[in-house]
């Protein structure tokens, strides 16, 4: 069970109980790269595909895919009508207050927006598939300092705490007559510095708290630590690794060679 | 509380649970505290304590039944009437304090009621002279210490006039003499006519201040009526799992060894009083 706040999904999938976490961020990160190498929407849409089929073969359900793909849709409105007004190769498909709109400019703005996609839906389905403690355990054996982990593993904690302690600031501002739905936007955002001032003061004081009773604990006094749960890389593992890194070089070449560009000179 | 006089707080068959849970935090309150009563509500973690003074303020809505505050049904008054009704100071100071000084963080409420300045500034002064602070009116709140915080807390309530107070754990975390001022405070407001309620874990609190005491527990009301009754009732504090205070029982012992002591001593001067008389008594048989 993770501690904290995350949104990973306890599932008995393969990918889930099986695949490293190292493995799984290492997938990750070459969905980012691939999805840096290409500009076209029906690379970049196969690719999301194939992610989103990869979260729904860990037992994910595709409604928890929904937030994310909303969320990206406002990504693709933003890049179908910010990119015509930049790129204008291609033919001209209409003309708006003098400014031509070409299918080259759409279909770029698509692409940006499927990018933005991609990403997301490849971050969420790493951290739906991996548990915060696998998540540090992971980069701790990369080479990460054991420190560096705590402090990840402890943020990670922490906002299921940060959160009770906004809940009972917002009590405390409301019964003293703070009624932040109501006045201008301004106005309004003036109020909530009764509610975030509190909370950052409070955040820092669990933070101090926290710090002075792993000191009394005797943390850091020794070098080397030792993890509750340990991680293996299997020959699944490596040979996952080893498809990832392909893929990539071959995105490298296709894109040297102009293969899934549709804009020269743009990333 | 009497029949003639109408209570300021009445719950009618309140229950409430939290969320899908099938346990609810209270179940079937019926209450009426009537205007200048002070009230404890006393009871071991769990018991539903905190969840029935939320209700107070509309932080919290009953599931059921309907809670009647100043004559407005929680359900249906907004925030901005509720507020001026009821004062609630939270356990922890610091979940509240925010402003760069002393004086504005007691006049953010009366700010928040949209009061004219004149008003705020009237409020400001008043509460900042009841809680003794009105040399720190330009100090930064957080380099007060503890008990200077939780009095701050209680002055920018105060500062709203508000005909109910609601204190949660008044004196954690305060020392003897934190504790006797916060306590002094609210009696003192208190004979102004407002109705204090305070939520402990201290018996001796109850004992020395509160003139009526509601004992709770599983989510209900076990016991409700004059702290000195409620107090001499040792069953049902035990199934409240509570004690009365320490010097009750060092009374309820010395009786077992042939002292004749009434049953009602609960403060200290009560006891140094009736030990001196049975002293005495001994003395010239």
């Amino acid at each position: 069970m993770p501690v904290g706040y995350s949104i990973y999904v306890d599932t008995p999938s393969s990918i889930h109980q099986k695949v490293d976490p190292r493995t799984k961020l290492v997938a990750m990160i070459a969905i980012f790269a691939l999805a840096m190498e290409f500009q076209h929407p029906l690379i970049l849409g196969l690719l999301m595909t194939m992610v989103i089929l990869v979260g729904i073969s860990a037992h994910l359900s595709f409604m928890r895919f929904l937030p994310i793909l909303i969320g990206a849709s406002w990504f693709l409105i933003l890049g179908v009508v910010i990119w015509p007004a930049y790129i204008h190769q291609g033919r001209v498909v209409a003309t708006l207050f003098g400014l031509n709109i070409t299918s080259d400019g759409l279909l770029f703005g698509v692409a940006m927006g499927l990018r933005v996609g991609l990403l997301l839906t490849a971050a969420g389905v790493w951290m739906m598939t991996t548990s915060p403690q696998k998540m540090t355990l992971g980069l701790l054996k990369m080479g990460l300092p054991y420190k560096a982990g705590l402090t990840m593993s402890t943020a990670i904690r922490f906002v299921p705490l940060i959160n009770a302690e906004r809940t009972k600031i917002i009590e405390a501002q409301r019964a003293r007559g703070l009624n932040v739905g109501r006045g201008s936007p301004l106005s309004r955002l003036r109020k909530y510095v009764a509610i975030i001032g509190p909370m950052v003061l409070r955040s820092v004081d669990l933070a101090e708290m926290l710090a002075t009773a792993m000191d009394a604990r005797g943390f850091g006094a020794r070098d080397g630590i030792t993890a509750i749960t340990e991680i293996e890389m299997t020959a699944w593992d490596w040979a996952i690794i080893a498809f990832c890194v392909i893929a990539v070089l071959i995105g490298l070449v296709l894109r040297l060679l102009g293969i899934g560009v549709i804009v020269k000179g743009f990333v | 509380m009497s029949n003639s006089q109408s209570p300021i707080i009445e719950m009618r068959d309140v229950s409430h649970s939290y969320g899908e849970s099938k346990t609810p935090a209270l179940d079937h309150i019926n209450l009426r505290i009537a205007p200048g009563d002070f009230v404890a509500f006393i009871g071991q973690n769990g018991a539903g304590k905190t969840t029935l003074a939320k209700m107070l303020n509309g932080t919290l809505i009953p599931t059921s039944g309907d809670v009647i505050v100043g004559g407005h049904n929680t359900r249906e008054a907004g925030l901005d009437v509720l507020a001026r009704i009821v004062g609630f100071v939270y356990q922890n100071p610091d979940q509240q304090i925010f402003s760069k000084t002393v004086r504005d963080e007691v006049a953010f409420g009366p700010r928040c009621l949209g009061l004219d300045q004149a008003e705020i500034e009237k409020r400001v002064r008043h509460a900042l002279e009841l809680v003794g602070m009105e040399k720190d009116a330009e100090t930064y709140p957080f380099l007060l210490g503890r008990g200077q915080r939780q009095k701050l807390a209680v002055a920018a309530v105060i500062s709203m006039s508000t005909s109910i107070l609601v204190v949660d754990e008044p004196t954690t975390g305060l020392d003897l003499r934190g504790t006797r001022s916060i306590m002094n405070l609210l009696c003192q407001w208190n004979q102004e006519g407002r109705s204090i309620i305070i939520i402990t874990h201290d018996m001796n609190i109850v004992a020395e201040y509160a003139r009526r005491t509601v004992v709770m527990a599983g989510s209900r009301i076990l016991a409700d009526g004059p702290t000195r009754q409620v107090m001499a009732d040792v069953e049902i504090l035990k199934q409240a799992f509570l004690e009365p205070p320490q010097i009750t029982r060092v009374m309820n012992a010395l009786r077992g060894r042939g002292f004749q002591f009434p049953k009602n001593v609960f403060t200290v001067s009560e006891f140094y009083e009736e030990f001196k008389k049975a002293l005495t008594e001994r003395r010239e048989p």
